[in-house]
């Protein structure tokens, strides 16, 4: 700590805080312009000027000079004044001064500073920037004329997100920010340079003349889509959330978001939303009122309960809180058959941690990734799935020189990050590399085996893992896996990313397991700075997880229950907030079970393919119109708030499912999430710890930052399998789409609007396609119409189609298996 | 040169400004002529032609020296490949210098009052000869500085004085003392060497002459602070250096002194150069950094200064050409030595490189101490054509203008800030009463302007709105107040930019405002520019007393607007002039204004 005098006043604060935030710290506001808190210090405003007595006749940029002892700081002064005013005059001789008919106006902070400094003569005069603006993506919009050149745009897409959109251009006078070769803006489109615009240069397009930033109530809230649990501020105007924005003040993930935290609200205000109960009436839905819907449903349960009995699948767009409610009705209707979407895929990756571990959870938390020597992703795909974490493990290699290595069957995002190292394999052959290097590790001596059982079987059942003889199978180098390996235990922050979801669902628990039993021999689990990470693919996978949303007892998980309906033997499915017909692998299956099932309820915010097979639909609430906690990948329960009225007469799951209930005989009651959260507490004691309203900006995170394991069992499991055939098939997340309720938001559709088949350049070639062009792609005995898309992201002979849409029907191809063999052609 | 040796040798200039002169092709004749002639044969001694760095007097070339055993050096000047026949027969074979081509008195005198250290090598040894570095000193010093802990190695450049060359000044083994002093497994060593300043070359001239002693200045410092890789950062604008730095660096590696173990001293170090793409700002340390890591040329804040944080984030010493070919010579001769060269507070020599109306532009090299006015008119023989001496402008765009008054300022860095310059990388501008110094702010504004990284507003949006009420004054569009806006803008720039760069741009606007507001004045006030060189302002009128009558500017006159007879004052019909400046430009007597 050191300790120094700001304007007077004493203050003390880390040797690594800036002149800026030591003066913050006392209430003392330095006036800032380049300076963002997640961003490396720039010093190009000079606004934050100002004089320390043991540098005289300087003036010290606060925001870039750290603190010393004994420093003596005066914040201002007449000179002080003088040159930011001067400053100011300079960046308003150009600039458009629009103010009018700019988004910004009211929250900007160029206007902000020139009413603070008083700015109302020009001793300056020039000509008005006149720059053509950028309208060419439907999302953002650059308006040039209006940018004050402060580079944070430049910085948080090379900083935090690692796409590197932007760079200065041209030099002196002439200096301005543009995309490569100054076109049109073609990115990810994240909206991080939305965010951090601190004028109207960079605004959201979808936002545009909606609404002036002082009509907007903004309510902090967490984003419905994966499991990363950033904070996102509704901006509500009117009872519409008007756009998102983001909280880098208070907020978790330090207000990063993705294109579907940013973009991906609209489906909240989508006219396709679901506002009346459905029922089915001679072959068609038709609208009727609550109480008659609930009557129908409850009487088609309760017969269904007494017969061969009812299966529940539940999403994760669920709070916890309606998730308890839902086991309460599965334990009115006294079902066993249990499940929700994490039983497709983040069931089976708790499994093997549970088995090595003895825990259910990521050890660690996000901000620790920050930190680590040494990286491990497992699938490229972790970015798409994840972004915010994929950003920050950017973060970790350009602040800490991270190595990040990744195992993965196709290159991504994060192969582009510098220094990272792919072990490139075959799919579904990453459990082979996986435990190749645990071979490695043992064989090397590095590998930590104190207190951990199950050794020397284990190491017998690595035998046939020798990473010569895997890089024989799966063209990994061997030398590359060794020194993966080795730097894995060698560092002392090691971190190991493992994401899952719907589309990744075959080998979950092996996977899982084979990245704990490497996590162990590096010395991962419960050490500080380091960590093993499971991310779950929904807003509340954990959560789910957590309360135990599971097969009870013998009951059926999600896959048995699909299987048994279609034979015939369930009378009943009520299905919440899922949508398997599009989403699930082996559509043919699902169709089967939904059609074979006689009595069918489904809760959504649309009338999605699964809803439209239902003979009884309820009408629910979307993540911004509902009060609750969810559980993100890191552990970390977070409070979800309304911010808007659901349309018409949809209510919230957890009131849908408190009325269904007392509709079978339950003398269950809403008392509220804090009162419901309470309730969970006293079964599951990790929760228990916490009270509702103690639940900051922050969250709580279970098991405290790093959750110590259980046990330390290494379990071996055997190697993968991969296909043969003209091209192999995998599916998976596309980083614009989230689940299947992305693709009714209008942000993420603007740029990704329909499935896609990907493969590379030489593979396009030989088949004579091109982007854009139909291609046939048969495999499992069916076939599909695809677009092609060529990219340099696959290796030769593997193709990726995503999962999102639900109209391509790609769920027919994939059917649960790591890889698909299929034929394509024109 | 006092320079004798066992064989015939014709040292040839072929720096750039050689090269230009047609070097290649006097060495060409040279060498056909030794052929033709079968000179060894003829005097029976092995005659060689050698390819030496810049001399410093490089208006002058094609330099020769042509030096017979036991005799001194003898100094030809414009050499052209016609002349060799004449040289090899009359002097190589006949002993007897050819009269008239031998570089006249003047070239004692530009010698006589300079010390040459630093070029000591350039002009006598074969640049691209280890083997000729060698017998002349080289690696002395680095294999003497091996036999000392790094720690006196810093303290020896410590008690020499010798202070930064690229123009800041800082004593250079402080320096070295803060990167040494910072923890850490890898630091860099760079050496600047993008000199941008208009008019400057030394650094250029000393990679192209003596790029071997660079290198070793370099491997002294790395020893002493514990660098294990150095960057030579080259303007791409410097071929030859380019080339003669890279062939030296290569030649360092052939022979294990440079690498792992170099020469078996017992320390690994590793070179390589970057080659700039030509941005001003780059000479900056930090926008440097930025520039070898790949990035963009932007300035980035101090602290973290890159003594702690540099070079792709590791403890980092940057040093400029300049600087580094010192220390090869304090380990020569030891610091003593160097420490009783100068004044009290800048020690050794200083390197200037003399351009603009001075007699002979070029390079050269004085103790500091000596003044300015030695330096203009006994080194460089004076103003050209005789004119009225104005004012000399040092230190480059960062610098200021000096006027006849100051002209006793000292080369000494205390002393050219005290008198309203800097010392700079040493370049002076030399102007006589024919430049109007408004026009020579703008000209300075207007470099700086352009080479702003853009980066912090005084400095991208400042300068710019400087230049143009500077343009406005030298169009005869200023205003009242102009000069008070002037200063304090130039106040404010200087107190809030980022880097030097912004931090120094308003230096020849104050400097000039200080010593010649009057100019500025007249400018303003009466719509005049008092030296007659802002071609706005001129009125296109013969001023009779100072016409010659000599009838030239009749005959440039596009528009033939010019009356003339002989005998009689010129007169411009002023309705058909085009106020294209034919007549101006052409007109020796300065009578037409």
């Amino acid at each position: 700590m050191v300790n120094l005098t700001i304007d007077g006043q004493q203050v003390t604060v880390s040797k690594t805080a800036t002149i800026y935030e030591a003066a913050k710290e006392i209430g003392i506001n330095i006036p800032v312009l380049c300076y963002a808190k997640k961003l490396m210090p720039y010093g190009a405003c000079r606004f934050c000027l100002v004089q320390v007595e043991q540098m005289k006749g300087r003036l010290i940029p606060a925001c870039t000079t750290p603190v010393s002892e004994g420093m003596v700081v005066t914040t201002t002064s007449e000179e002080i004044e003088k040159v930011r005013k001067t400053a100011m005059e300079f960046l308003l001789v150009n600039h458009v001064l629009d103010c009018p008919v700019c988004d910004k106006g009211g929250e900007c902070d160029l206007q902000d500073l020139a009413y603070e400094f008083g700015s109302i003569k020009n001793r300056f005069e020039g000509e008005k920037f006149d720059l053509p603006t950028d309208e060419v993506n439907p999302l953002i919009e650059r308006n040039m004329n209006r940018c004050v050149l402060c580079g944070r745009c430049v910085r948080v897409c090379d900083e935090v997100v690692g796409y590197g959109s932007y760079s200065f251009i041209n030099r002196g006078f002439e200096t301005k920010i543009a995309t490569a070769y100054d076109r049109g803006l073609n990115c990810e489109f994240c909206g991080q340079c939305v965010s951090l615009c601190p004028v109207g240069a960079i605004l959201p397009r979808p936002f545009k003349f909606k609404a002036r930033p002082w009509q907007i109530r903004e309510v902090d809230s967490v984003c419905g889509y994966c499991g990363n649990g950033c904070t996102v501020t509704l901006g509500v105007k009117d009872n519409k959330v008007e756009t998102i924005r983001f909280n880098d003040a208070i907020g978790v993930n330090d207000g990063n978001l993705c294109i579907r935290g940013r973009f991906g609200y609209s489906y909240v205000n989508h006219e396709d939303r679901l506002t009346r109960p459905l029922v089915r009436k001679d072959g068609t839905l038709v609208e009727v009122d609550w109480e008659e819907a609930l009557q129908v449903a409850a009487d088609g349960l309760g017969k269904a309960s007494k017969a061969q009995g009812v299966g529940i699948l539940s999403g994760a767009r669920l709070t916890n809180e309606e998730l308890f409610l839902l086991k309460q009705v599965a334990e009115t209707l006294g079902t066993d058959h249990l499940d929700h979407s994490g039983g497709e895929c983040y069931k089976g990756v708790t499994e093997g941690l549970q088995e090595t571990l003895g825990v259910s959870a990521s050890t660690a938390t996000f901000p620790q990734i920050e930190t680590a020597d040494v990286i491990l992703a497992i699938r490229s795909d972790f970015y798409e799935t994840h972004p915010v974490v994929g950003m920050v493990v950017n973060q970790a290699i350009r602040r800490n020189e991270a190595q990040l290595y990744i195992v993965a069957d196709k290159k991504g995002k994060l192969n582009k990050l510098p220094r990272a190292k792919t072990l490139l394999n075959p799919p579904g052959l990453e459990l082979d590399v996986l435990n190749a290097m645990c071979k490695a590790l043992l064989d090397s001596g590095q590998a930590k085996t104190e207190g951990i059982a199950d050794l020397e079987s284990f190491k017998a059942a690595m035998g046939a893992f020798a990473p010569e003889q895997v890089a024989e199978r799966t063209g990994v180098d061997a030398d590359a896996i060794r020194t993966a390996a080795v730097q894995l235990a060698e560092a002392d922050n090691s971190v190991i990313l493992l994401a899952y979801g719907l589309p990744y669902q075959a080998l979950s628990k092996e996977l899982a397991t084979a990245a704990a039993n490497l996590a162990l021999l590096a010395g991962i689990p419960g050490q500080a700075g380091s960590g093993l990470y499971l991310c779950g693919e929904k807003a509340n996978s954990q959560g789910a997880i957590d309360l135990g949303i599971l097969p009870q007892g013998d009951g059926l998980g999600a896959q048995p229950m699909l299987s048994a309906a279609a034979e015939g033997k369930l009378d009943a499915l009520y299905i919440v907030a899922e949508d398997p017909l599009s989403s699930y692998p082996n559509r043919d299956k699902v169709a089967k079970a939904l059609e074979a099932v006689p009595f069918l309820v489904v809760q959504d915010l649309f009338l999605s393919p699964t809803a439209e097979q239902a003979d009884v639909v309820f009408p629910a609430a979307s993540f911004a119109e509902k009060e609750g906690t969810f559980t993100n990948a890191e552990r970390r329960i977070q409070r979800v708030r309304p911010g808007i009225t659901s349309p018409g007469e949809a209510r919230s799951d957890a009131a849908i499912l408190t009325a269904l209930a007392n509709q079978l005989g339950s003398r269950l009651t809403y008392t509220g999430p804090a009162a419901l959260f309470a309730e969970i507490g006293k079964q599951v004691p990790t929760y228990g710890a916490f009270n509702f309203d103690e639940i900051g900006p922050q969250g709580v995170v279970w098991g405290g930052e790093i959750l110590q394991p259980l046990q330390r069992k290494l379990v071996a499991v055997g190697g993968g399998s991969t296909v043969t055939g003209d091209f192999k098939l995998v599916t998976g997340s596309a980083l614009y789409h989230s689940g299947t309720v992305s693709t009714r938001a209008k942000g993420p559709l603007a740029v990704l609007p329909e499935a896609y088949l990907e493969l590379c350049r030489e593979d396009a070639a030989e088949l004579k396609v091109e982007e854009g062009d139909l291609v046939k792609v048969t495999g499992n005995g069916t076939a599909l119409q695809l677009k092609v898309k060529v990219g340099n992201r696959l290796p030769k002979g593997v193709v990726f189609a995503p999962y999102h849409f639900a109209e391509a029907r790609v769920n027919q191809l994939y059917q649960g298996e790591a890889v698909v063999a299929v034929k394509v052609a024109k | 040169m006092a320079e004798t040796a066992e064989n015939i040798q014709v040292l040839i200039c072929t720096g750039t400004g050689g090269l230009a002169s047609g070097a290649q092709s006097v060495i060409d004749a040279f060498e056909a002529e030794f052929e033709k002639q079968g000179l060894e044969a003829k005097v029976g001694k092995r005659c060689d032609v050698k390819k030496t760095g810049c001399r410093g007097l490089c208006a002058n070339d094609v330099l020769v020296d042509v030096i017979l055993p036991g005799q001194e050096a003898v100094t030809y000047d414009f050499v052209t490949p016609e002349l060799v026949p004449q040289i090899v027969e009359d002097h190589m074979v006949g002993n007897e210098p050819v009269p008239k081509k031998v570089a006249g008195p003047y070239y004692a005198k530009f010698l006589e009052k300079q010390q040459r250290i630093i070029f000591s090598r350039c002009g006598t040894i074969d640049a691209e000869s280890i083997d000729d570095f060698i017998a002349h000193n080289g690696f002395t010093g680095i294999k003497k500085a091996v036999t000392m802990a790094p720690e006196e190695v810093i303290e020896e450049v410590k008690r020499s004085g010798l202070r930064g060359r690229g123009g800041g000044g800082f004593p250079t083994g402080v320096k070295w003392s803060f990167c040494k002093a910072t923890p850490g497994e890898h630091k860099y060593l760079i050496c600047n060497a993008d000199e941008g300043d208009p008019g400057a070359f030394m650094d250029r001239s000393i990679l192209e002459g003596d790029p071997y002693g660079v290198i070793e200045g370099m491997m002294i410092a790395a020893y002493a602070i514990g660098c294990d890789f150095g960057y030579v950062y080259c303007r791409a604008e410097y071929p030859l250096a380019l080339k003669r730095l890279q062939l030296a660096i290569d030649t360092c590696y052939e022979k294990g002194l440079l690498g792992k173990n170099c020469m078996g001293l017992g320390f690994d170090f590793d070179m390589r150069i970057k080659a700039g793409a030509g941005a001003f700002v780059c000479g900056e340390e930090t926008a440097l950094m930025a520039s070898i890591e790949g990035e963009r040329g932007m300035s980035r804040p101090r602290p973290p200064f890159p003594a702690v944080r540099g070079l792709w984030g590791k403890p980092t010493n940057i040093n400029n050409v300049e600087t580094f070919a010192n220390v090869s010579y304090i380990f020569y001769n030891g610091a003593d030595w160097f420490n009783s060269i100068g004044t009290e507070g800048t020690k050794g020599t200083k390197i200037f490189a003399l351009t603009g109306k001075v007699k002979h532009t070029g390079l050269v090299e004085v103790p500091a101490g000596t003044t300015m006015k030695e330096v203009i008119y006994d080194v460089c023989g004076g103003i050209l054509n005789n004119r009225k001496f104005k004012a000399v402008q040092a230190g480059g765009p960062s610098g200021g203008c000096l006027p006849a008054e100051a002209l006793d300022a000292e080369v000494d860095y205390d002393s050219l800030i005290k008198a309203g310059a800097m010392m700079g990388s040493g370049g002076l501008v030399v102007m006589d009463e024919t430049t109007c110094m408004v026009d020579i702010a703008r000209f300075f504004l207007n470099f700086t302007r352009v080479e702003s990284c853009g980066k912090c507003i005084p400095c991208r949006i400042g300068l710019k709105i400087m230049l143009e009420i500077l343009e406005r004054i030298t169009q005869g569009q200023g205003r009242e107040g102009d000069i008070e806006l002037l200063e304090d803008m130039a106040y404010d720039i200087k107190k809030s930019s980022l880097c030097g760069l912004g931090q120094t741009a308003p230096n020849p606007v104050l400097s000039t405002i200080r010593y010649f507001r009057h100019e500025y004045e007249t400018h303003i006030k009466e719509q005049e520019c008092p030296s007659h060189s802002c071609k706005p302002l001129l009125h296109f009128k013969v001023i009779e007393e100072k016409c010659k009558k000599c009838g030239l500017c009749p005959k440039v006159c596009p528009v033939d607007c010019i009356a003339w007879e002989k005998g009689q004052v010129a007169v411009i019909d002023r309705d058909k002039c085009t106020e294209c400046t034919s007549c101006y430009d052409a007109c020796r007597f300065m009578a037409i204004e």
